[in-house]
């Protein structure tokens, strides 16, 4: 009945459906617009979307959320792609940072605005301009001040300790958004017996820190992981699959439990303490000329014998 | 006959009735179903009953009531004029099943074919019928599918009735040609009137009987075809002919239940063969594959974009 249908790739969108803050759009008291711009993902390294409110004051990191079978209808119009774009505000810092740890290789103190270049994503130094950028470098790096000039290096113990507050912070998102932190995918409407507030503290700390880990590169994720104090846990990727067959060795085999008690002299069945009415009544009867169940199963060696 | 109920929404199932008369609760009744426009790709399908006292069996065949289908217009109307006056021991009703109420039918997740549709149409009547208190003692059905099932299926649903279905059941018993003419006429006014819910503006009604071979019926579709929404909902988006026109003419519309090859549609999904579980591990396809997105993000299938 119905005939093959041929998917074409998405065409060229010249709109998008956008969540923002209201912030994004704040232009009383700036000139330019908000704008999309390709910067350096600091956990992935190649390029992601972000955006810059007016007079870059502000940086949003843009997420997609995509699924397939939906579009919009947009006023009079359709829209092919279902996808909606949310713009939320993000600490420029997470951006900066790797830049910073590059310079600090060469353990100088720098001018930031010789630091934060990148040939590739000229956008990056706009990042400076954010209110928070200037003003937060310090949680990351020493600073000098010469003159009027500042100076900075990359600390990676304040770096450490910024981050475990990140974590801490997210931690208690999480607690209040009711997120579940715990294995497994859970539906919203699927009641467990189990309540949010007997996950563990480590289960929210762990999650915490794989949500920060999406800001950070991995060398810093695991760093962090340490500093926050917990065992990395080996992914299923890099473990081999266990073998089935016990491994040979030179050592006797021995028994795992030990049933010889039972052989000893000593050993004596106990008799059941109490019976029921039933079974009381069973014993009272006349058993004479009567064979015992069990002798139904034993071989009849002694008729042949006879 | 009213038609009103329906039309002030004809996107829905409607019911229709007659006062029920006196005699029809005292005495013994016989009740008589018909279904008029099953096969039409436009308009609604209207189910009828009717039915009056056994003993009044031979008054209904003197009012020469036939087969809705040898019969013109105009002698439909006359004798449903006949049927009306005859409210005294005749009663009927009707369940009108708009175009969209079989589209959403035919084409939802768990597929609720015609036949099935029909069924449960009839059932609801006779259950209407004995709510209303009619005593019904015997039931006559044109059959739809095959007669014996269909009888063994009523039979069980009804028991105490005496049930019999059979194919051309609407010129063998005259209760049957009566609910036929009820149901036919209501169906050729519905029709004639329809309010498209649609802005469509100054609509042209000229689409002839609605059957699919009907070239008028056709050029109407071929007319009326909105390359995204495809059709006013008069139309039945369930027909083969509604389909084959929309896959043809309009925008392509995936919906995740669609059929696809297995494999091509994990491909697309992005999904796993089961075989590469059991090789080495080889590593992703990603761009980045050390890289995975932390579950908070899959689950809410969130993704960080690289351009626009």
């Amino acid at each position: 009945m119905a005939t093959k249908k041929k998917r074409t790739l998405n065409v060229q969108n010249d709109s998008w459906v956008v969540i923002a803050a209201d912030s994004v759009m704040d232009r009383h008291k700036h000139e330019s617009d908000p704008a999309f711009v390709r910067l350096r993902n600091p956990s992935t390294d190649v390029a992601s979307l972000y955006m810059l409110s007016s007079d870059d004051v502000q940086l949003f990191e843009v997420k997609a959320f995509e699924e397939d079978f939906h579009s919009w209808f947009v006023g009079q119009t359709v829209q092919r792609d279902g996808r909606l774009l949310f713009v939320t505000l993000m600490d420029p810092l997470y951006l900066i940072l790797p830049y910073l740890i590059k310079s600090g290789r060469e353990g100088k103190f720098q001018p930031v605005d010789q630091v934060v270049m990148d040939e590739e994503f000229p956008a990056c130094s706009r990042l400076l301009s954010c209110t928070r950028s200037l003003a937060s470098l310090h949680h990351i790096a020493e600073e000098k001040e010469v003159g009027k000039l500042k100076y900075h290096r990359y600390s990676q113990e304040k770096t450490m300790n910024w981050l475990k507050k990140k974590v801490e912070r997210t931690v208690i998102a999480l607690k209040a958004r009711n997120i579940s932190v715990g294995e497994g995918v859970k539906s919203s409407t699927y009641v467990r017996v189990k309540s949010e507030s007997d996950y563990d503290e480590e289960d929210y700390l762990r999650y915490a820190h794989g949500l920060i880990s999406e800001y950070i590169s991995e060398d810093l994720s695991k760093a962090l992981l340490k500093h926050l104090k917990l065992p990395e846990l080996t992914s299923p990727k890099e473990t081999e699959p266990p073998s089935k067959k016990r491994k040979l060795s030179d050592k006797p085999v021995e028994a795992g439990e030990d049933y010889t008690k039972f052989n000893s002299a000593d050993f004596v069945r106990k008799p059941l303490k109490k019976m029921t009415a039933a079974q009381k009544t069973l014993a009272k009867v006349d058993k004479t000329g009567m064979k015992t169940m069990s002798s139904f199963f034993s071989p009849k060696v002694k008729a042949e014998k006879k | 006959m009213d038609l009103s109920p329906f039309e002030t929404d004809n996107s829905v199932s409607c019911r229709l009735a007659s006062q029920i008369p006196d005699v029809c609760r005292t005495e013994d009744c016989c009740l008589g179903i018909d279904e008029a426009g099953r096969g039409p790709v436009l308009g609604p399908m209207v189910y009828g009953i009717c039915f009056c006292p056994v003993s009044k069996k031979q008054e209904l065949k003197d009012s020469k009531v036939a087969d809705s289908k040898t019969l013109t217009e105009a002698e439909r109307e006359n004798l449903f004029q006949k049927l009306d006056e005859a409210r005294s021991y005749v009663g009927w009703a009707l369940q009108i099943l708009s175009p969209n109420t079989i589209s959403t039918s035919m084409l939802q997740r768990t597929k609720y074919n015609l036949n099935a549709l029909s069924h449960d149409t009839a059932i609801g009547l006779v259950q209407f019928a004995l709510d209303s208190g009619v005593q019904l003692k015997e039931v006559f059905v044109d059959t739809v599918g095959p007669a014996e099932k269909y009888e063994e299926k009523l039979s069980k649903r009804f028991p105490g009735i005496e049930v019999t279905v059979r194919p051309k059941a609407d010129s063998l018993f005259p209760i049957v040609s009566a609910a036929s003419i009820c149901a036919k006429v209501a169906r050729d006014r519905v029709v004639k009137g329809w309010n498209f819910a649609e802005d469509l503006g100054e609509v042209d009604t000229d689409y002839g009987s609605g059957y699919p071979n009907d070239p008028k019926t056709k050029a109407w579709l071929l007319k009326y075809l909105d390359p995204v929404f495809g059709y006013p909902q008069f139309v039945r988006f369930s027909w083969s002919t509604a389909q084959t026109l929309m896959d043809s003419k309009g925008v392509t519309v995936h919906w995740d239940d669609d059929e696809e090859d297995g494999e091509k549609a994990a491909q697309r999904q992005n999904n796993k063969s089961m075989l590469s579980y059991f090789s080495a591990s080889a590593g992703g396809n990603d761009q980045n594959p050390t890289h995975q997105t932390h579950r908070f993000f899959t689950e809410r299938r969130l993704k960080s974009l690289n351009r626009l």
